[in-house]
């Protein structure tokens, strides 16, 4: 069986059509789980009673179980219990939850590096707790955890395939869902596999000029 | 709850695939990241090229899309493969990319020195690897790679999809059973269980990746996998 390439440009409309769908998803979860992840990781910085422990348990319950099985509990076991979400809804809500914990423990991270002298000298600086928060605390961690950060958000877009099993249509249901028809499996899975393999290119080397732009201040 | 009790025997039979799934991937998976990931610390710029296009490549890729172009794929080359061969060989080639780069760091992590003594105390380059810097490398390499393992037991969960008969698929068996004959959806009380039971083995491995990251002392944090 040979590549049969005028196949695959048949078919780029559709493709289209589901990467259109893949990068709508992927970006607004990624909004998402940013949201997530700062709330969360506030409400571990200031130890809030009662929610610190419920962030830490959301954290390891999504850090520890697969991805999928959280995806088929929120289309199909919600539903069972009257909570309806509509397909692309369940998606997002998925992989929203999924980065944000991730993202929890990447700012939490970054957080647990601003150094105690840094607060005194605030202090002595006389800013206010809140004030040295918001000017010295969250750009100081955003630049340490920012590499994790991107890492999850690339890590969350290939992620947003496991939505091609309840039937979104994104880039890999539309694949899968025309190999059932033609039988061009290879041609198509190497279509997407270079259309996934260039997205993650062209993010990581937008990630690389990011971090590179916010290390500046603190190069000689 | 009864149905775990009426389906004891169905849902074992799910989680002993589940463990076998992940101990097969889990040994080639080893053999693998151990090979390449040490020839990836030697000089050959090819070599080097080479092992980390593969790396790349297999991070790059969902993990859902490389088992299915396996799975799809084998029979049009006329390859007959079985689904458990299949999840195996894709989990395999992603579990190996994140391994290579876990030895890889691990290994680069040894002193400098550490050689440059072992080499003035006349040992063999191969002494010196599997005496002293190999040792020395697992305390790094260690807890990131029982981290690998907790994303491996995850991922095993990708079986369900292509027919293989581990827990999560005996999960929705026993919910397409109860809906067409009982006429109850028992979905969430189902998945919620599911959940359940990978979290107690994910946490268990979280735990003892925490517990030798704490017991080997301050090693240099290697690249953490993500799924």
């Amino acid at each position: 069986m040979s590549f049969d390439f005028d196949y695959l440009l048949t078919q780029w409309p559709a493709l289209l059509d589901g990467l259109w769908m893949t990068l709508q998803v992927s970006a607004l979860s990624i909004l998402l789980s940013l949201l997530i992840g700062v709330l969360g990781a506030g409400i571990k910085l200031f130890r809030l009673p009662g929610l610190t422990q419920l962030v830490a348990l959301y954290v390891e319950l999504i850090r520890n179980t697969p991805i999928l099985v959280q995806l088929f509990f929120i289309f199909y076991g919600l539903p069972a219990v009257g909570l309806k979400l509509s397909l692309y809804w369940s998606g997002v809500l998925c992989l929203s939850l999924w980065a944000g914990a991730y993202q929890i423990e990447n700012l939490r991270g970054g957080l647990a590096t601003v150094d105690k002298g840094l607060r005194e000298a605030g202090a002595a600086l006389s800013l206010s707790s809140r004030q040295f928060f918001r000017l010295i605390a969250i750009p100081i961690a955003f630049r340490v955890s920012l590499p994790a950060m991107l890492n999850t958000a690339i890590s969350l877009l290939k992620n947003s395939a496991y939505l091609q099993t309840i039937g979104l249509a994104e880039l890999t249901f539309v694949a899968v869902d025309r190999i059932a028809t033609d039988f061009r499996a290879i041609e198509m899975f190497t279509a997407i596999c270079v259309i996934y393999l260039a997205l993650v290119a062209v993010l990581a080397l937008l990630a690389g000029r990011l971090e590179a732009h916010l290390q500046r201040p603190f190069q000689q | 709850m009864e149905f775990v009790i009426e389906n004891w025997g169905f849902i074992s039979k799910g989680l002993l695939m589940t463990l076998k799934l992940a101990l097969v991937i889990l040994l080639f998976t080893t053999l693998i990241s151990a090979v390449l990931g040490t020839l990836a610390t030697l000089k050959s710029r090819t070599l080097r090229w080479a092992i980390h296009a593969y790396v790349e490549l297999f991070r790059s890729i969902p993990l859902i899309v490389n088992v299915f172009f396996i799975f799809f794929g084998a029979p049009l080359l006329g390859i007959d493969l079985s689904p458990f061969a299949a999840v195996t060989l894709g989990l395999t080639l992603w579990g190996s990319a994140n391994g290579i780069e876990i030895v890889r760091g691990g290994l680069l992590s040894v002193p400098r020195h550490q050689w440059k003594s072992a080499w003035a105390l006349g040992l063999r380059p191969w002494h010196i690897y599997l005496y002293i810097v190999v040792p020395q490398s697992l305390k790094a390499i260690l807890p990131a790679y029982t981290g690998l393992l907790t994303l491996l037991v995850q991922a095993t969960s990708l079986g369900a999809l292509v027919g293989v008969g581990e827990f999560l698929k005996v999960g929705q068996i026993i919910i397409e059973r109860s809906t067409m004959m009982g006429g109850v959806n028992p979905a969430f009380t189902v998945y919620a269980v599911v959940l359940l039971v990978y979290f107690v083995i994910c946490s268990a491995l979280t735990w003892l990746s925490r517990y030798l990251e704490r017991r080997l002392g301050r090693q240099p944090r290697l690249p953490q996998p993500q799924s």
